[in-house]
């Protein structure tokens, strides 16, 4: 998978969890920037990214995903980087 | 067909086809399913996007499905009918956010209205002994005790199994029996209590459930402890089951109990939510007391009428007759612990009773049956037949059946009669029927042991009501023999389980529960009646109940049910008479009954009318109240013989 179709899949899940149709992904996004994005829906994400991309997250990236720095460009890194080696 | 029905259609289609999809394919169609859910629910459409919502919501649902489909539930709270409510506390030693929505979605397939009360995570000592906190000023009448392994407080190491002079097991029982008692004391609730998940781990690898004080044998000696010595207003719900069942190492994703603090694997969420729902349903009256079985290719293999007697498969000797043979054995656990059996069955009567006399493997005996529908009528035709001649409701049956057509239309037809999505493959049968828990239950009594017998005994019953020519006679010629106690210690479990399982000769419908029954016992303005009722077929057990409690000049009667086995048995009269005697023995002057109408007690409408109480008050919901002046009352004659004489 590209990165462009995973991030059409990644978007995919956004727009389910958030409840957003008309979401759509930005490189620099954070968590602060999409509303309702916080702890208890993090974990929401995390499971749905983790079930429709069939890869599977760390402990630590878990908790890491939403500190400074951190961005929806990142985690479509993470992302490709899991679908390279399967989980 | 105009737009409307063709709505209706779509929406149970889409329901079904989600049912009958792999799990792997679920995702598109549960998308479609939203979206009409959500336009129904726009439209109004309220009762339809409830029933085809209630369909979908199967145990095995995953964790996002699971939350999607509580949104469209909360898109309904207020707009559906539902028959029954909760107030709930869940007390978390974990977090709970999640599992509490999950239980408000499986409790709405359940028909129960939840309303819940979430403390902070951890923190659930302080809530239940401070008398000002959240969860006093909530009122529950369930609290969950929502707790794990995390939350044991005395921990033997290993080699040390003494905390002074006392086990640590009893050390810990006793603290959480504490939590219990004020619970019952202070709220006046029932409690639900998890018990603890063995961890996937060993310290001590094979040897550990021998050596004292790993972490296996401790939860495993605690959780047997606990259940050991649960008090009637507790239920302890049986978590490690589900670990064990769903496999321990899976069962636990240390990820999300260390980020999110989660109870379990987030694709086991629902399930846990599911078990514990089941629980709470079957404390206000939601469980199944049939399961009606097809014969062909559901029981046996093949299809007798064209097989052959020698053709169908079953039994020893080919993996295809032993699945069948497996599922009979599941079925008959099932009858043999007091749920009915009924077959439903398109066949020649002759052909399908054949296989029950004469198939030397088949383990589910002609006997065993209590309703037996072999014919070429449809199958809703003969559900309701089935019902009626069991005397229970459609709610209450579970139909089983190899044939996608007949489940879909069981569905359409009778949505209130429980249809489980089937395999192909007949070795997966029981599994997907027993993920359901339609059978749940709070205890077993003496009675479930012996319903077959007593519905067996009412088939005799039957026969000779037929062949007597006037009601008093046949009422004689039984030599009923009744009797008539307070509610006990011994009886006090049979009651309870009556109280929530009436739903049809059952005036008030209060869902009383043990814990409540004990308190009212200990209060002496209350009177308490039971009744036990036996004739030369065969004893009923405990079939009746009332519960009454002085109110100045008058004896108030909150509950009065029965089974409807017992049904014009003269079973009231004996009641109403003991009633009146008790309440002249408190020197009270009249009786007073109250009559609150569901869905399903239509026919004690006019229950105190024809014991000849007067309306004196009523409302627009339909409740009616009644009173009995007692001057110069006489008792009603009755063929009953009370054995003992009755306590007043």
């Amino acid at each position: 998978m590209t990165r462009d179709q995973i991030r059409s899949q990644v978007e995919e899940v956004f727009r389910e969890v958030f409840q957003d149709d008309a979401l759509q992904l930005e490189e620099q996004m954070t968590a602060i920037d999409v509303e309702g994005w916080d702890s208890l829906t993090h974990v929401n994400l995390i499971i749905a990214l983790e079930k429709r991309l069939a890869i599977k997250f760390a402990a630590a990236e878990i908790s890491r995903l939403t500190e400074p720095g951190q961005n929806v460009g990142t985690l479509l890194d993470l992302v490709v980087r899991k679908r390279s080696k399967p989980a | 067909m105009n737009p409307a029905t063709h709505a209706i259609d779509r929406l149970s289609d889409l329901s079904q086809q989600f049912l009958s999809s792999e799990k792997t394919e679920q995702a598109p169609v549960l998308k479609t399913l939203l979206t009409e859910l959500r336009q129904a629910i726009t439209e109004g459409r309220h009762g339809e996007a409830a029933a085809a919502l209630r369909q979908v919501i199967v145990p095995s649902l995953d964790y996002s499905s699971a939350l999607s489909l509580h949104r469209i539930r909360k898109d309904l709270r207020g707009k559906a009918a539902m028959p029954a409510s909760i107030r709930l506390a869940v007390l978390g030693g974990f977090t709970t956010t999640q599992i509490a929505g999950f239980i408000d979605l499986a409790l709405f397939a359940l028909g129960i209205d939840a309303e819940i009360y979430e403390s902070d995570f951890g923190v659930f000592r302080q809530e239940i002994l401070d008398p000002t906190s959240g969860l006093h000023e909530f009122h529950p009448q369930v609290v969950w005790l929502g707790v794990s392994r995390r939350d044991i407080g005395h921990r033997p190491t290993v080699g040390s199994r003494e905390n002074g002079a006392v086990s640590f097991v009893e050390t810990e029982r006793q603290e959480w029996a504490h939590l219990w008692s004020t619970l019952n004391e202070r709220v006046g609730c029932h409690v639900i209590q998890n018990n603890f998940v063995l961890p996937p781990w060993r310290s001590c690898a094979n040897y550990e459930m021998r050596e004292d004080g790993t972490v296996s044998r401790f939860v495993a000696d605690l959780n047997r402890a606990m259940s050991d010595a649960t008090p009637p207003y507790v239920t302890i719900h049986d978590v490690d089951y589900l670990a064990a069942a769903a496999g321990r190492w899976t069962w636990e994703d240390p990820r999300f109990i260390h980020h999110a603090k989660l109870p379990c694997a987030p694709e086991h969420l629902f399930d846990y939510a599911h078990n514990l729902s089941s629980l709470i349903g079957v404390q206000l009256g939601v469980t199944k007391k049939c399961l009606v079985l097809d014969l062909d290719n559901t029981l046996w293999g093949g299809v007798v009428g064209d097989d052959g007697l020698g053709g169908i498969r079953l039994g020893h000797g080919t993996a295809e007759g032993e699945a069948f043979l497996a599922f009979q054995e599941y079925a008959k656990a099932l009858q043999q612990r007091g749920i009915l059996l009924a077959v439903c069955s398109k066949n020649n009567e002759d052909t399908a009773r054949d296989v029950f006399l004469n198939h030397s493997e088949m383990l589910i005996r002609v006997e065993d049956v209590s309703s037996f529908k072999a014919n070429w009528t449809d199958k809703p035709t003969n559900l309701r037949a089935i019902a009626s001649e069991l005397n229970i409701g459609l709610q209450s049956m579970v139909f089983v059946d190899d044939n996608p057509a007949e489940r879909a239309i069981v569905r359409q037809l009778l949505p209130e009669v429980s249809v489980p999505e089937l395999p192909e493959d007949a070795s997966g049968y029981v599994e997907a029927i027993e993920r359901h828990r339609f059978f749940q239950t709070l205890t077993i009594a003496a009675e479930d042991l012996q319903r077959v017998e007593y519905y067996r005994a009412d088939a005799l019953r039957r026969e000779v009501q037929t062949s007597t020519a006037d009601i008093e006679a046949f009422l004689k010629s039984l030599n009923m023999v009744g009797h008539i106690s307070p509610v006990t210690a011994a009886n006090l479990e049979r009651t309870a389980q009556l109280i929530q399982r009436s739903n049809q000769f059952n005036l008030t419908t209060r869902r009383y529960a043990a814990g409540d029954l004990l308190r009212r016992l200990a209060d002496p303005s209350s009177v308490s009646a039971t009744v036990t009722l036996g004739d030369r077929f065969g004893d009923n057990g405990l079939i009746s109940v009332a519960l009454a409690a002085a109110n100045g000049d008058a004896l108030e009667i909150d509950l009065w049910l029965m089974s409807c086995r017992v049904l014009k048995r003269g079973v009231e009269h004996s009641l109403l008479n003991h009633l009146c005697a008790a309440a002249k023995a408190r020197g009270l002057r009249i009786l007073r009954g109250e009559y609150i109408p569901t869905a399903k007690n239509a026919m004690v409408r006019r229950h105190y009318a024809e014991l000849g109480f007067t309306e004196v008050a009523g409302d627009d919901t339909g409740r009616t109240v009644w009173e009995l002046n007692l001057d110069g009352w006489t008792p009603f004659p009755h063929f009953i013989h009370l054995e003992a004489p009755a306590t007043v």
